[in-house]
């Protein structure tokens, strides 16, 4: 005897169908991103691994497969010293965002105030104006005739023949415009992970005699640091390979590896190779910690609300 | 009787065909000539599309319009369309990426790399109304084997600029970007220049093709002084916000950044120094197989004109090959000697020119930026 489903439908072959729909939906709904993927981002490296290996070429002539490149890079204690130096900036950059942005999203995410979501809005709001205006803007601040400057000789700080000249045109100006720029982009992740905290949690610890502080470093911030990681990241990633705004306030030395990348490619004399080599080398230190890290990561967390 | 009248007629028959084969022949090739000359004015009729040139900031649609203005003005459906460069190394991978430009302007010191290159055709300098007016020797340094590959326009100086209430040179060198006395109050240019620079000012007899070991030498003095060094500019917009708002007083300048802080108010002096500066003279090149060639010689006509040129000299401060422009500031005509046709030449500057290993020149530039 059949198991009649709705309208006499026997329900063994209903469910057999929705099963086949499902498996048709899968790779419908997967093949569009996977394409997307594989089209704008592997085959693109794929080209810039040929670029480093000179397999392809910018001129034309006689090429073949090499790793010169390679070789003259890993012996180079000026590319990986820049790289080095890249990488200590971004993580300055990435750990001061961190600690700024985390009382910030606690804050919202936690004093129970009816207006979060406004003071989110206002925190995200800078995005609403150009990068490149934002960083701009940071030259009106500080340079030798700006805001900052003229401030400390109107209070008799400084005299205005001798401002600050390290504020602007060094490294300092990049990790702070950098910092600047990246705290809401870390607020949000943090905010997120401490939103979907289990308050009973809170009110548990206390019940079990913990101070505040207590409850803080033993519950809340173990519980966010997927978001905290998250946003670590978040920034790090993207900071190590920056070029534009080192290229902006950051003068000689302020100069990163991603201005490198950018100069092989562009500047004296095109050198597609070295600068795809440097390019790569980026992005598998990037994968690398990438990989490690989302060890540590639960996107649930990170992302649930 | 009947026997000779048809042998006359054969034999006048064959003059008749012989003759008529000439004509036929020398009619033929007219023709054919005619054909050629309807064929290439026909081409030329049927240039469309707007011209596609990659310039300079500040040449194109960005200021630079009083300079194309008589082609505008002759081709109104055809105006150009442009696309920027940064320096002769970002036009080469934009062309080599697949850029299409009927025209562009590489200067004087890669002639012979692009007309060797197989990019650029010669123009023909009978299209050029006003060829015949533009310095000889300007003209002379823009051929490669005989033939005209590049048409000069522009030209300049490599020199340092300084502000004079701040800066007390000690001498009228190159040393000036190197002293010490003004750390952080120093901008350099990022470009190979500044390898020819340092090898001008270490008293290399040949700063385009320095040996190894002066290479290494020129690299040096670039790393160890590159700490005295607040921008290293590479486009003027950059230099004048930071020369114009005090942060560097020294710069490694055109003739163009010297009337712009002028302008501005700054007691500026644009110095000559004694190892003599490097020239440049803006070449226009002509893209091989470009579909529009008539527009592009109209285009740089127009930009060889007088006219044309005395805007250049009063408004950005530069030389032009034009030599019977002459500007309104007296001021610029005596520091570019406009009026000497050999200005960018010894005994006045070093005409820049061909380097042979221009590709280890910027492997070791980017190592001093990179150091």
């Amino acid at each position: 005897m059949a198991i009649e489903g709705e309208a006499g439908v026997p329900a063994v072959s209903l469910s057999r169908r929705r099963r086949m729909r499902l498996n048709l939906a899968a790779p419908g709904l997967l093949g569009l991103p996977v394409a997307w993927l594989v089209v704008f981002f592997v085959v693109p490296i794929a080209i810039v691994a040929l670029y480093s290996f000179d397999v392809y070429s910018l001129f034309p002539g006689k090429h073949g497969f090499t790793l010169d490149a390679w070789r003259a890079f890993l012996h180079s204690s000026v590319y990986l010293g820049l790289f080095w130096k890249s990488v200590k900036m971004s993580l300055i950059v990435s750990t001061v965002v961190v600690a700024l942005a985390y009382p910030v999203a606690y804050y919202l995410a936690l004093s129970g105030t009816k207006r979060k979501y406004v003071l989110l809005l206002v925190l995200i709001a800078p995005f609403l104006t150009s990068y490149l205006l934002r960083v701009l803007a940071w030259k009106v601040i500080l340079g030798n005739e700006g805001v900052l400057n003229s401030f400390l000789a109107w209070v008799g700080v400084r005299s205005r023949d001798h401002p600050i000249s390290q504020l602007l045109y060094s490294r300092f100006a990049v990790v702070l415009v950098l910092t600047y720029v990246w705290v809401p982009f870390v607020a949000l992740p943090i905010f997120v992970s401490l939103e979907s905290l289990d308050r009973r949690l809170l009110e548990a610890a206390c019940d079990l005699g913990a101070s505040r502080w207590q409850a803080f470093l033993r519950v809340t911030l173990p519980l966010s640091l997927p978001g905290v990681i998250a946003g670590f990241l978040f920034v790090f990633i993207p900071t190590v390979g920056e070029f534009v705004t080192p290229s902006l306030v950051g003068g000689t030395s302020g100069y990163m590896y991603g201005n490198q990348i950018s100069d092989l490619f562009q500047t004296g004399f095109p050198d597609w190779e070295t600068g795809s080599v440097l390019a790569l080398f980026l992005l598998i230190v990037v994968a690398a910690l990438t990989a490690t890290f989302a060890r540590f990561l639960q996107v649930r967390q990170v992302t649930a609300s | 009787m009947q026997e000779d009248r048809d042998v006359l007629e054969r034999r006048l028959s064959r003059e008749d065909l012989l003759k008529l084969a000439a004509a036929t022949g020398g009619a033929g090739l007219l023709a054919g000539r005619t054909g050629i000359a309807d064929a290439a004015r026909a081409h030329f009729a049927a240039e469309s599309g707007r011209l596609q040139v990659l310039d300079w900031a500040g040449y194109g649609n960005d200021g630079g319009q009083a300079m194309f203005a008589a082609y505008v003005k002759k081709y109104p459906k055809n105006k150009p369309q442009f696309t920027y460069m940064t320096n002769e190394a970002d036009a080469l991978a934009k062309i080599h990426a697949g850029l299409k430009p009927d025209i562009f302007r590489p200067y004087v010191g890669w002639t012979k790399y692009f007309a060797t290159s197989g990019l650029v055709q010669p123009w023909d300098p009978k299209l050029i109304s006003n060829f015949k007016y533009l310095n000889p020797f300007m003209v002379k340094a823009g051929q490669y084997n005989g033939k005209q590959y590049g048409i000069p326009e522009d030209w300049g100086l490599d020199a340092i600029l300084y502000r004079s209430d701040k800066v007390k040179p000690k001498a009228k060198s190159f040393s000036l970007l190197f002293d010490e006395r003004y750390k952080g109050k120093i901008a350099w240019y990022d470009d190979i220049t500044m390898i020819q620079i340092a090898g001008l000012y270490l008293g290399f007899k040949n700063c385009w093709n320095q040996t190894d070991a002066q290479l290494k030498q020129s690299q040096n003095l670039l790393k160890s002084k590159k700490h005295l060094v607040r921008v290293i500019w590479s486009s003027e917009t950059n230099l004048w916000e930071a020369f114009g708002s005090g942060e560097v007083w020294i710069a490694y300048a055109w003739p163009n950044d010297w009337v712009q802080m002028k302008k501005k108010g700054l007691r500026v002096v644009y110095m000559r120094p004694k190892e003599k500066p490097l020239a440049w003279v803006g070449m226009f090149m002509l893209l091989k197989g470009s579909p529009r060639p008539k527009l592009a010689h109209a285009y740089v006509d127009a930009w060889s004109s007088t006219k044309s040129a005395k805007w250049l000299e009063d408004n950005y401060g530069y030389g032009h090959a034009n030599t019977r422009a002459r500007p309104s500031s007296s001021d610029l005509l005596r520091v570019l000697q406009l009026s000497n046709p050999q200005a960018v030449a010894l005994p006045n500057a070093y005409l820049d020119r061909d380097i042979p290993r221009r590709a280890l020149y910027a492997r070791m530039w980017e190592q001093v930026k990179a150091a």
